[in-house]
């Protein structure tokens, strides 16, 4: 059974990206019941939504990069628990949608597609922690430069030179950013995770961190089936900013190769010189 | 920039960096005001956006495409550039 959300689509009429947001819409509300927030409507008569949007979560539906959904939402300053970009789906699905404003097969069945894998990650009760193999306690190090102090682990992370770690038993594995992300980003605002269930390659994008200051993709170490998300972050991402090697995980994923992976990732001593490196670069 | 490197290789033979099709771009500068790496640069003539510092720009990141309304910005894949990275290292590069 599928939670349902105030659903906020683009209501673009210029682009494809606008009607297949639309669809997806459509198709979410078929298949979990939520309802839908029209953009036009709630920009000139808030109080037609005041409601839905005190009851339900809100998911926004993105149609291009211009982000006008998400735009909206942050001029009325509403909380946002889910964010998706047609425009960036489009690159990742195997389905072509017709170059067609008016949506063809193609295009109903992406958004189809789409809302299905969207309903699936969108489970009435949060799913139960799984993850106790990875409770054991983290050593820690630090770098510094100037008067910043970075924390490292000590062992048992490794580390994309996108700032990000990995943390693998057996053929499960966590994600997550640096604490040179947190601190560069100051005040993380805003959590968007992965979709569960969809498999992504090494250095694929795994959710997003965001704060006032910047965006930040969370660019995965490894490749694999992302079997979960730290639905924690939603509510409450500044946990990221607290704990990000432990209680501020990203995702977890069940791996496909790390054996490959692995050579284009390295360990904490290593991303520690990175890491100063970049805080000198950043000074400057 | 130029004696940086990713992953032990050095950046300027990674091919990884934000393409503009002018056919598309509206010269909005979403992506030059999101980039905080100075990849992109204004001009006063045609085109009014380069991209000015292609090796500033981070290998795998491709947030800038997503701030870009019309669709204008686009990467190579990423399978092919971590292929040519291993290659590179392989060959002590």
């Amino acid at each position: 059974m599928a939670r349902k959300y105030a659903i906020l689509p683009c209501n673009g009429l210029d682009k494809l990206q606008g009607p297949l947001s639309r669809e997806v819409a459509l198709a979410l509300v078929e298949e979990t019941g939520g309802e839908i927030v029209c953009p036009v409507l709630l920009n000139s008569a808030r109080p037609r939504y005041e409601k839905i949007l005190g009851e339900l979560p809100l998911i926004i539906i993105d149609g291009c990069g211009t982000k006008c959904a998400s735009k909206l939402a942050g001029s009325l300053n509403l909380k946002v628990d889910r964010k998706v970009l047609i425009a960036d789906e489009m690159k990742t699905s195997a389905l072509t949608p017709e170059d067609s404003l008016s949506l063809g097969p193609a295009g109903l069945e992406f958004a189809k597609a789409l809302a299905t894998l969207l309903a699936e990650d969108m489970p009435e009760e949060p799913s139960a922690d799984l993850s106790a193999d990875f409770d054991s306690p983290v050593e820690y190090t630090s770098v510094t430069h100037d008067k910043f102090i970075f924390r490292i682990p000590a062992a048992g992370f490794h580390f994309n030179e996108n700032d990000c770690w990995v943390r693998v038993k057996g053929t499960r594995a966590r994600i997550g950013v640096s604490d040179y992300v947190q601190q560069n980003l100051t005040d993380i605002s805003y959590f968007g995770p992965p979709i569960v269930g969809r498999e992504i390659g090494q250095f694929d994008d795994a959710g997003t961190v965001e704060s006032v200051k910047s965006t930040m993709d969370v660019i995965s170490p490894v490749s694999g089936k992302i079997v979960a998300v730290n639905t924690a972050l939603v509510d409450n991402p500044e946990i990221i900013n607290e704990d990000p090697y432990e209680k501020g995980w990203i995702a977890e994923l069940e791996l496909t190769d790390f054996e490959s992976d692995r050579e284009l990732l390295i360990d904490g001593a290593a991303y520690g010189e990175i890491v100063k490196k970049k805080a000198a670069e950043a000074q400057h | 920039m130029a004696d940086d490197t990713f992953m032990g290789v050095k950046r300027d033979l990674i091919d990884w960096h934000p393409t503009i099709d002018y056919s598309k771009c509206d010269f909005c500068m979403e992506c030059d005001e999101f980039c905080p790496h100075k990849v992109f640069e204004r001009r006063e003539g045609d085109p009014k956006l380069v991209v000015a510092n292609p090796h500033n720009c981070v290998v795998f990141c491709r947030a800038c495409a997503k701030t870009c309304g019309p669709d204008a910005i686009s990467f190579p894949g990423k399978p092919e550039t971590i292929a040519a990275i291993k290659k590179i290292r392989e060959a002590g590069g």
